[in-house]
């Protein structure tokens, strides 16, 4: 078990290590992409900023709450692109028949498609949404430890959400000939999560939450924090995280037997 | 005249071809709609004012700037700096058309296609939603500005995709744009309500000439209109300056890319 | 090694309609049989060639034999392991060579795509050195390694290819139109390598190619395939003898000859001359032989089987 952790780890590091050495060879791009992340963090806080300037709010929340709200969106996007990249790059691997030469590897296809080639300069991003989340969560009054804690770990469940859709999005890169964007409508979706979930109404709430749990995935660890989540609501999101996570690898499993190999 | 229907026609059709594809695109254009409607709607349960608007008269702006933005952005220029960096441009070159009336010509199918299903996902939104919709003003003004909009939209696009007669790095600038192009031309509020000093300097870029100009024109009465610190006629100069400045960048760019380029690629 | 029974794969897909509409709520779908009841078994240490035409079903087969496909039916025993579950014991003493296709990282130096392969398949610091350069000195491919792939040319890419994915020493080798693309002078080098490797290294290896010459040089068997159905399974140098029916006969004549009498031999294939080409039946050749003996001043006589190409050509099309 342990040398099995090792194997993958190992695996990991080099994935990731040839990943950053292709992309740092297009620097300006890089910088290009790094301004237009911080362009698209700059604006949606100033909108939050202007709305509560003119003693306006949504949902109910304070200014402090609002932006709590945002930051832990960006939190958990952002982590989800530092560590699930390479998703966006399958479609292509699919079409040309790369693919082929990685499912006869003997390590598991995730550890290269998944997780292989993560997005090293959003981790720098990352730290930064962190450290201001948690700067205007002390901010907050209400807050104890336990919210605290929980708030931490209903963003892991989020993560857990995460993983599932892009295995899912994986899944229908084998399945459908048809799309080529299925990750583009998982990043259309989760924006949803950018405000507080009470600005939307039923049903779209119910199945945003509950269906195609994105409301779980960004809200709910803040409601956590502000302790607004009652307990029977975590046991919920927990059950709902774990069904979608073994959901998707089931959907994976099917792919992979429908899949026809088609490239090159 | 009949040639450029056909490539109109064809452009179309390029659509269907994928037709999940399509309607995952629309499904996306029109959550992006809903979001926009709920969070408004959210702000105006505790006030029924914000700034100068009601709640009436700022769905009415985001309606009326969707429809702009969606009719202004809608364009098939990025695959042009697929086409520089890998060769294939060469066939468009060739043909008996102009290249920029070419390309306007498969923007307006983009356009037409985007439009027609856009009006059913707004129906869509007014029914859920129910919002007053104020009726258009100065039609005719609007309607100018709205072909400024255009223009510069179609010449600052051409302009990202003639970057790949020097580079591949293609996709960064034209992302950044398009987060700029987001945010910074009012589809998410209207510019307005920004302190007046940046919404002067706004004003000076040709972001505000996008869609956000006609949109304001279309609604307000604009005879006695200041928008800010800035008069009417300063934006209606500026409005016509970036089609002018934009048009001639894209094209002292294609000039000079077709001479410097050496029309590598498989 | 290998036992394959009654393998059947069946692949389903969309037909496009005519219009929108019935394309979304009204899906129609084509069932294209691309293997039928396919039987054959490999033993360790063999070298088998695999052929037919474009779409007879040769890399479907190779496919499930690697686990990638899932097939509709049939049994299908690799190394004592169903392919398809992909354990990691059985992946690791596998490899596939697909031609045109690489998994050499492009941006770097084959060295590195070399070291990713010995982390993957966990092979020991000594065996992956002595490896590497009994590989490179087979290709003669020493100063390739540590240059970035890219920069390669498409048979240098190849040679590259190939160690990278004999890192692991495997037991069973699938080549998929390893040759493809390639210049001749490419080709005869790979074609040299496949059988030195083998020699040496003892592995079992199944290889498809649509140019008879990879067939002919290193194949002593070989399975014809042609629409999911096998046509023969067996010794090379037997389907000439049980499908041929006719030799070619070439003679060089010393001097012209009238057409009439050249043609009153027998069929003739060709003729610039000197050289005049016959083509004659199996049984008929002692009087054929006797009465170009009798009738043609000739310096050379040669008798040919029937080309190789021919025969499956026929076999292709049916014909006996």
């Amino acid at each position: 078990m342990l040398n099995t952790i090792r194997y993958y780890l190992r695996l990991y590091l080099l994935f990731t290590k040839f990943a950053y050495r292709t992309v740092l060879q297009a620097r300006l791009g890089i910088l290009f992409f790094m301004g237009a992340k911080l362009v698209r963090f700059a604006f949606f806080f100033f909108f939050i900023l202007i709305i509560f300037g003119r003693k306006s709010n949504f949902g109910g929340y304070t200014f402090n709450q609002a932006i709590l709200f945002y930051l832990t969106f960006n939190v958990i996007d952002t982590a989800a692109q530092v560590l699930f990249r390479e998703v966006y790059r399958f479609r292509p691997m699919v079409l040309s028949g790369t693919f082929d030469l990685i499912l006869l590897k003997p390590h598991h296809p995730f550890i290269r498609i998944l997780l292989g080639g993560g997005d090293i300069l959003d981790l720098s991003l990352l730290f930064p949404y962190l450290l201001l989340a948690l700067f205007f969560a002390f901010k907050i009054t209400s807050i104890t430890f336990l919210s605290l804690a929980s708030y931490f770990i209903l963003i892991g469940n989020g993560l857990l959400i995460a993983t599932s859709f892009h295995i899912i999005v994986l899944a229908l890169g084998i399945l459908t000939t048809e799309v080529d964007h299925t990750i583009m409508i998982y990043r259309d979706m989760t924006i949803m999560g950018r405000f507080p979930f009470d600005i939307y109404k039923e049903p779209l709430r119910g199945v945003f939450t509950f269906i195609i749990p994105i409301g779980i995935m960004m809200s709910f660890p803040p409601y956590a924090l502000f302790g607004l989540l009652s307990p029977f609501s975590y046991l919920l999101s927990f059950v709902i995280s774990s069904l979608l996570f073994f959901g998707s690898l089931k959907l994976w499993d099917y792919a992979l037997k429908k899949y026809q190999s088609w490239g090159g | 005249m009949k040639k450029y229907f056909a490539i109109f026609s064809l452009t179309v059709k390029e659509y269907f071809v994928y037709r999940l594809n399509f309607i995952l695109w629309r499904v996306r254009v029109f959550i992006n709609l809903l979001i926009l409607f709920f969070l408004w709607s959210s702000v105006f349960e505790k006030n029924p004012q914000f700034g100068s608007y009601s709640k009436d008269s700022m769905l009415s702006y985001i309606i009326y700037a969707n429809i702009i933005s969606n009719f202004v952005l809608g364009t098939r220029t990025p695959e042009i700096a697929g086409y520089i960096n890998d060769g294939k441009i060469i066939n468009d070159l060739l043909k008996p058309v102009s290249f920029f009336t070419y390309y306007f010509t498969r923007d307006l199918a983009d356009k037409a296609v985007n439009m027609f299903f856009f009006f059913f996902e707004l129906a869509l939104i007014v029914l859920l939603f129910h919002p007053n919709i104020h009726l258009p003003k100065n039609i005719f003004f609007g309607i100018i500005f709205l072909i400024n909009g255009v223009l510069i939209s179609y010449f600052a696009n051409l302009l990202l995709s003639f970057i790949g007669f020097w580079t591949t790095e293609v996709w960064s600038p034209r992302f950044l744009f398009m987060m700029l192009l987001f945010f910074v031309t009012g589809s998410y509020f209207p510019l307005d309500l920004l302190p007046a000093p940046i919404f002067y300097l706004l004003s000076l870029t040709p972001f505000p000439y996008f869609f956000y100009l006609p949109t304001k024109v279309l609604l307000t009465n604009i005879t006695a209109q200041q928008f800010g610190t800035v008069s009417i006629y300063q934006l209606a100069f500026f409005s016509f300056l970036w089609v002018f400045i934009t048009w001639y960048l894209a094209k002292f760019a294609w000039v000079k890319g077709n001479k410097s380029f050496s029309f590598w690629g498989r | 090694m290998i036992q394959v029974k009654n393998l059947t794969k069946i692949y389903k897909t969309t037909v496009k309609g005519s219009s929108f509409f019935s394309d979304l709520f009204n899906r129609k779908y084509k069932e294209v049989v691309a293997l039928d009841k396919v039987s054959f078994e490999i033993a360790g240490n063999e070298l088998v060639g695999f052929i037919g035409p474009n779409g007879a079903g040769k890399t479907t087969t190779l496919k499930i034999l690697a686990g990638i496909l899932y097939p509709t039916s049939g049994q299908v025993n690799v190394l004592d392991y169903f392919p398809f579950d992909k354990k990691r014991s059985f992946l690791k003493q596998i490899a596939f060579v697909m031609g045109q296709r690489n998994q050499l990282l492009w941006d770097l130096p084959a060295l590195d795509t070399f070291q990713l392969n010995k982390e993957i398949y966990e092979v020991s610091d000594d065996r992956y050195h002595q490896i590497v350069d009994e590989l490179t000195s087979l290709l003669n491919a020493e100063n390739l390694v540590e240059k970035p792939v890219k920069t390669l040319s498409l048979g240098e890419r190849m040679k590259m290819e190939l160690i990278a994915t004999l890192i692991h020493n495997p037991k069973l080798i699938f080549f998929d139109e390893p040759t493809i693309g390639l210049d001749l002078f490419s080709q005869e080098i790979i074609r040299e390598f496949i059988k030195k490797y083998q020699k040496q290294y003892r592995a079992t290896i199944m290889l498809t190619s649509h140019y008879m010459e990879d067939v002919k040089r290193l194949a002593k068997r070989i399975i014809v395939i042609n629409k999911g159905k096998i046509l023969y399974d067996g010794n090379l140098k037997e389907i000439v003898q049980k499908y041929s029916s006719t030799k070619l006969v070439t003679v060089v004549l010393e001097s012209k000859i009238d057409q009439i009498k050249l043609s009153s031999i027998g069929n003739i294939i060709s003729y610039v001359f000197p050289k005049v080409s016959y083509k004659i039946d199996r049984h008929l050749i002692p009087e054929k032989i006797d009465l170009i003996n009798r009738l043609l001043p000739y310096m050379d006589l040669t008798i040919e089987e029937e080309p190789i190409e021919e025969i499956i050509k026929k076999l292709f099309s049916g014909k006996k």
